[in-house]
């Protein structure tokens, strides 16, 4: 065939894709106009027009910026579906919650960090320091914590909600239940082999989070500081929160560089 | 029926103001208002309500559903529920906020990097206490031990972790 000709049908499809791409808004109309440009760039090959093929291509690569740029402006839609998956998320934990605070503790710190990166280490442990400071069970202070991160009171409202309510549900059917044959569940080898289960739940995420947050001396010295205050004295909570958070300001005084990011 | 649902609510929204920490240490003075003071519940029926409130999934303090249910029904369990959760989510809500606001105060900042690691240091106690507690035989030894090599080294979802040591204990 003769190279002009295929050289003048490639450059009207060249034109064609361009329109197709400059007035679809659509993911379909951007496919289209790629096939047409990739189908002009062949064309232009076999034409042996170097040129053209390059202009093409620089075309085709406005067009994947142009996706890019549009999938990076509308991040409202797929939030909404992820936080809608996230609430899910909360829901299975309230419902798998088994074996107590730390427990789930462990479940949250795996799903929120390491799963769905939601927050980071840092952001975790200072919704741990909030729960164990202010009242209420930590775990669940971490989930309305991580809601109002989200999506203010309303994220904090619907999180606390469906994390707690699988157990209210439970709880409740329990408590008729046992109201009507006054009986309790015989559970103290379920709660043991729980107990021994949760004991390596625990101590994995105790590692886990030790090694993300070490980065020197003064960490581990705060660390076996909080670790003896507790296992040993068994200090208060508040108290030995409080205590190391003045150790940090009057350990961290002197650097400031890394300020922002820590 | 009002006054005992106004009286839930009251001694549900102290507990849940002063409950530090895990829900353990607020059970005596759990017991002492609603079993001693309120006469909601007997004692043995107490003490199921906390196993109960430790097998069920969620936070212990889900013991007070039980108990609301027991000293007024249905209406009872909501109230009790929703006033031991009330003080803590608005204290939190606060204080998120305020962290967020206060974000670049230098002084906060470092309050926080030590505070953070005080947490690890709790987690690791916690961890041992427990163990020292449940780590009686051979079979609790084994699963503690598998549990920490599944998760730290195989990352496997703890989830499934759980469901296999119920599922180990309801069957030794």
């Amino acid at each position: 065939m003769d190279p002009q000709k295929i050289i003048e049908h490639a450059d009207q499809l060249h034109q064609q894709a361009q329109i197709i791409a400059a007035r679809s808004k659509d993911a379909e109309g951007q496919q289209l106009a790629d096939k047409l440009f990739q189908e002009a760039a062949g064309l232009f090959e076999e034409a042996g027009d170097k040129v053209k093929v390059d202009q093409v291509n620089r075309s085709r690569v406005g067009l994947y910026r142009d996706r890019y740029l549009k999938g990076q402006a509308k991040p409202a839609k797929r939030s909404a579906t992820k936080s809608f998956k996230d609430w899910l998320m909360f829901f299975k934990i309230g419902c798998f919650g088994f074996g107590g605070p730390m427990a789930v503790f462990t479940l949250l710190q795996d799903e929120l960090v390491h799963e769905r990166k939601i927050l980071t280490n840092k952001d975790f442990l200072e919704g741990a320091v909030l729960g164990d400071v202010l009242p209420g069970p930590v775990t669940m202070d971490i989930v309305t914590y991580t809601g109002y991160k989200l999506r203010k009171w309303y994220g904090a409202f619907i999180c606390t909600l469906v994390f707690i309510l699988p157990s209210f549900v439970i709880m409740l059917g329990l408590a008729m239940a046992y109201d009507k044959y006054s009986v309790a569940p015989n559970v103290t080898t379920v709660l043991k082999c729980l107990g021994a289960a949760v004991t390596g739940l625990i101590l994995s995420v105790a590692l886990k989070l030790s090694k993300a947050e070490m980065r020197d001396y003064r960490e581990l010295c705060i660390l076996v500081w909080a670790f003896v205050s507790s296992f040993i004295f068994e200090l208060d909570i508040v108290l030995i929160v409080g205590l190391c958070g003045l150790a940090g300001m009057a350990l961290y005084h002197s650097d400031s560089e890394e300020l922002l990011q820590a | 029926m009002i006054t005992t649902l106004f009286q839930l609510a009251w001694v549900f929204l102290k507990i849940g103001t002063f409950t530090f920490g895990g829900g353990i240490v607020i059970i005596p003075m759990i017991e002492s208002e609603v079993v001693t003071k309120y006469g909601w519940l007997t004692h043995t029926e107490f003490i199921d309500a906390v196993t109960l409130g430790q097998i069920t999934p969620g936070p212990v303090i889900v013991s007070g559903t039980f108990i609301g249910y027991k000293a007024a029904g249905i209406l009872g369990a909501i109230v009790a529920t929703v006033s031991v959760i009330l003080p803590s989510f608005l204290m939190i809500c606060l204080a998120t906020e305020a962290i967020h606001k206060f974000r670049e105060n230098k002084m906060l900042a470092n309050f926080l990097r030590g505070a953070r690691i005080a947490v690890i240091g709790m987690v690791f106690d916690a961890g041992l206490s427990i163990g020292r507690s449940s780590l009686v035989d051979t079979t609790t030894v084994l699963i503690a031990v598998v549990s920490v090599l599944c998760l730290f080294k195989y990352k496997v979802n703890p989830i499934w972790i759980l469901v296999g040591a119920g599922v180990a204990g309801v069957c030794t």
